[in-house]
């Protein structure tokens, strides 16, 4: 039943979006069903860490603590985008930022295209995560690309068609190659006792008998994995649709790509994961796993640390991060797993958040260079300017913010695990990353009060941000209960153990 | 015994279908004229329909007639008509030269081609029965070539359709390895490859009014 509405409601908030003649019809809708969906989400969860797995439809759902987790995610930034976009849009709307010579039907169908599209985005990825069979993973995530294709080339700049035009064809590439591996992985599987072409390449199934998959087959089936989904979740080197998606993309749109659908891509690294260590052990998908998450570390520093452009560096602070979760993930164990889940929930928040503060600066100061900015957004736009710093020193690693409970958990697992070199490579990009992303920010934050007008007031914008913030803040001290529950379970999801 | 029972002969109709497959892709790589290359592309779509039906009918599979079907449908007639009526649209026909000259790029497809059979040795299995073992070589050697043509060629529309002939090879793979995938990620496949195709199509339309062009290596302002 949940599951059911969890899918439903936002298929119901496209269609009845794309129908609606009126902006403000299309906004209530919009945060009607994602505020739904949000409490459905919460329910699910409740429900899998009081009942435990959640099997349904002969097997074609399956919610473990882990797929509750992402769904959780997923629903909340949904949520808070949602409100934070209906002051932005409106904002771009009155600004003529939707394109300068347009007339009112055409602004609206603007606006459809984006209320109809978020939801179908959001619906693949809630699909995603509850699909059993890995197969129709597959293609809930190949549909996440397609409903995000337009989202990007939203505003209809040159530039924008150029990273829509990346973001299709380096994902579809990609996810040709994760469908390949899918495919291997099926074949690895096909002649075991009791897999049918029902349920061969059902997740619950292929876990319990991973141990008797083909071995040579899942190791050709891993690499692809890796290579597949890794392109979707931006693991260096196929990283670079990343920073041209995030720029172009309304910053809403690009809070969620950044944080619910690198989250949604993990999913699937880690679904194979689980699959290749039962089956090989975890030292090859591990090593394969720590090779290109440190590469994505390691690529991000110097573009952190030249940017001008402060949109591009949260997407380069993505692929850091998408590095850093990959790390924890080859890392394994059940520490790294603990790292590598209450990161992806710090990481999920943080980076929303900061989206959101971008999306304030960039649409009162007209710019997404600091060489513009200079400083004065402290000055025009107090709340702002303090949260977006906050959210900067929490990602980067900041005590007493949780990002850094979450790294420091995994530095640990490194080292307890003997991996020195992985520990010593973690600190000091994260290091680099700290230097740059501080420099930059600050630089463009504090500073003297530059010639720009302050802000007027911006209630739906501010108080997604507020909310987020405070959540922010508040998980570095206290998580509530049942969510370090729901985490430990996916970690223990991950790790086995 | 009737040929429509001999495994033997399937295989055989099978191996040549096949090949056709395989002769058609490098005809791509070496083709210049897009709506030529729209309709190579219909061509051995339609021979992966064939082989998938020929192997439904000798392993009595009736889920793969299903999926040939969907490539009659999808591959063979829905997406070919929506590109022809794109090009017809933008008034572009003739590929700029690619990167690499013709001659050394159906080279490099028949190097592509020998690594496909060298990678499909590792699945074969000697005693195994089943149709068509040169399939899964053929079905790698059409991924590859499919990445190589991507990477060679300049127009947005001929990379999509480099892009669906890789995804070919992928289906080809599926009905070596395993007669196909289960039903429902068939489905889900076609539905994406169908939506893909449309998606595509409007992006590859909004670079020519935008560029002016459809050649893609003038996307380049983004940097860093």
């Amino acid at each position: 039943m949940l599951l059911i509405a969890l899918l439903l409601i936002p298929v119901a908030a496209a269609v009845a979006s794309f129908f609606v003649r009126r902006r403000e019809a299309m906004e209530v809708v919009n945060v009607a069903g994602f505020g739904i969906v949000f409490l459905a989400a919460v329910a699910l969860a409740a429900q899998v860490m009081a009942a435990g797995t959640v099997l349904l439809c002969n097997g074609f759902f399956y919610v473990d603590a882990l797929s509750a987790l992402v769904i959780l995610l997923t629903a909340s930034v949904a949520l808070v985008c949602s409100t934070y976009s209906i002051g932005y849009l409106r904002d771009d709307q009155q600004s003529g930022a939707l394109g300068d010579d347009l007339t009112s039907i055409e602004q609206i169908a603007h606006l459809r295209m984006y209320y109809s599209l978020t939801p179908l985005l959001v619906f693949s990825m809630l699909f995603m995560a509850m699909a059993n069979n890995l197969g129709v993973m597959w293609a809930a995530m190949e549909a996440t690309t397609l409903a995000s294709i337009f989202l990007v080339t939203f505003y209809g700049k040159v530039t924008s068609i150029e990273a829509a035009w990346k973001y299709a064809i380096i994902g579809g590439v990609g996810l040709s190659m994760a469908l390949f591996g899918t495919l291997v992985t099926y074949y690895a599987g096909h002649s075991l006792a009791g897999s049918d072409a029902l349920s061969g390449l059902n997740w619950s199934v292929l876990a319990q008998h991973a141990a008797q998959l083909d071995k040579t087959s899942m190791r050709l089936a891993f690499v692809l994995i890796l290579l597949g989904y890794g392109t979707k979740a931006g693991l260096a080197p196929m990283h670079t649709w990343k920073p041209d998606a995030y720029s172009e993309a309304p910053v809403p749109s690009a809070a969620i790509l950044s944080s619910a659908l690198l989250n949604c891509a993990l999913y699937c690294l880690i679904r194979f994961y689980i699959l290749t260590s039962r089956c090989l052990g975890p030292e090859y998908p591990g090593h394969l796993l720590l090779l290109f998450g440190l590469l994505s570390m390691g690529i991000s520093v110097p573009f952190i640390l030249v940017q001008q452009n402060y949109r591009r560096l949260l997407a380069y602070h993505t692929i850091d991060h998408a590095g850093i979760m990959t790390t924890a993930l080859g890392l394994g164990g059940a520490l790294g797993s603990l790292g590598l889940m209450l990161h992806m929930a710090f990481h999920t928040i943080a980076k929303s958040l900061l989206f959101l503060c971008a999306g304030n600066v960039s649409q009162h100061f007209r710019t997404d260079l600091f060489s513009r900015i200079k400083g004065s957004v402290i000055g025009a736009m107090p709340l702002t300017g303090v949260v977006f710093l906050m959210a900067m020193l929490a990602i980067i690693g900041m005590p007493p913010f949780s990002l850094f409970q979450s790294e420091f958990l995994i530095v640990r697992a490194a080292f307890d695990g003997g991996h020195v070199l992985t520990g010593v490579l973690f600190v000091l990009f994260g290091t680099g990353v700290f230097a740059g992303a501080l420099l930059h920010v600050g630089g463009m934050i504090l500073g003297p009060k530059g010639d720009s007008p302050p802000a007027g007031p911006r209630p739906w914008r501010d108080g997604s941000l507020l909310a987020l913030a405070v959540a922010l803040v508040v998980i570095g001290f206290w998580i509530p209960a049942p969510l370090f529950e729901l985490i430990r379970g996916a970690a223990k999801v991950v790790s086995g153990q | 015994m009737t040929p429509f029972l001999d495994m033997q002969i399937g295989d055989r109709v099978i191996t040549l279908m096949a090949a056709l497959v395989l002769v058609l892709q490098i005809a791509m790589v070496s083709q210049r004229w897009i709506v030529v290359h729209i309709r190579i592309f219909a061509a051995q779509s339609f021979f992966l329909a064939m082989i998938a039906a020929t192997i439904a009918w000798y392993n009595h599979a009736p889920h793969i007639y299903i999926a040939a079907a969907l490539t009659l449908v999808v591959k063979v007639i829905l997406v070919p008509i929506l590109f022809e009526r794109l090009v017809e649209r933008m008034e572009i026909h003739e590929e700029i030269e690619p990167i690499v000259n013709v001659p050394l790029s159906v080279l490099i497809s028949g190097g592509l081609t020998l690594v496909g059979y060298v990678v499909a040795e590792s699945f074969y299995k000697p005693g195994e029965p089943g149709l068509g073992h040169n399939m899964l070589a053929v079905a790698i050697s059409l991924f590859l070539i499919g990445f190589f043509t991507m990477i060679n060629r300049r127009k947005a529309l001929t990379q999509v359709l480099a892009l669906l002939s890789l995804e070919n090879g992928l289906f080809l793979a599926a009905i070596s390895l395993t007669y196909g995938m289960p039903l429902i990620v068939e489905l889900g496949i076609f539905f994406d490859v169908l939506v893909a195709a449309m998606v595509l199509g409007i992006l590859v339309y909004r670079i020519r009014e935008t560029f002016e062009s459809m050649d893609v290596s003038r996307l380049r302002r983004l940097r860093g």
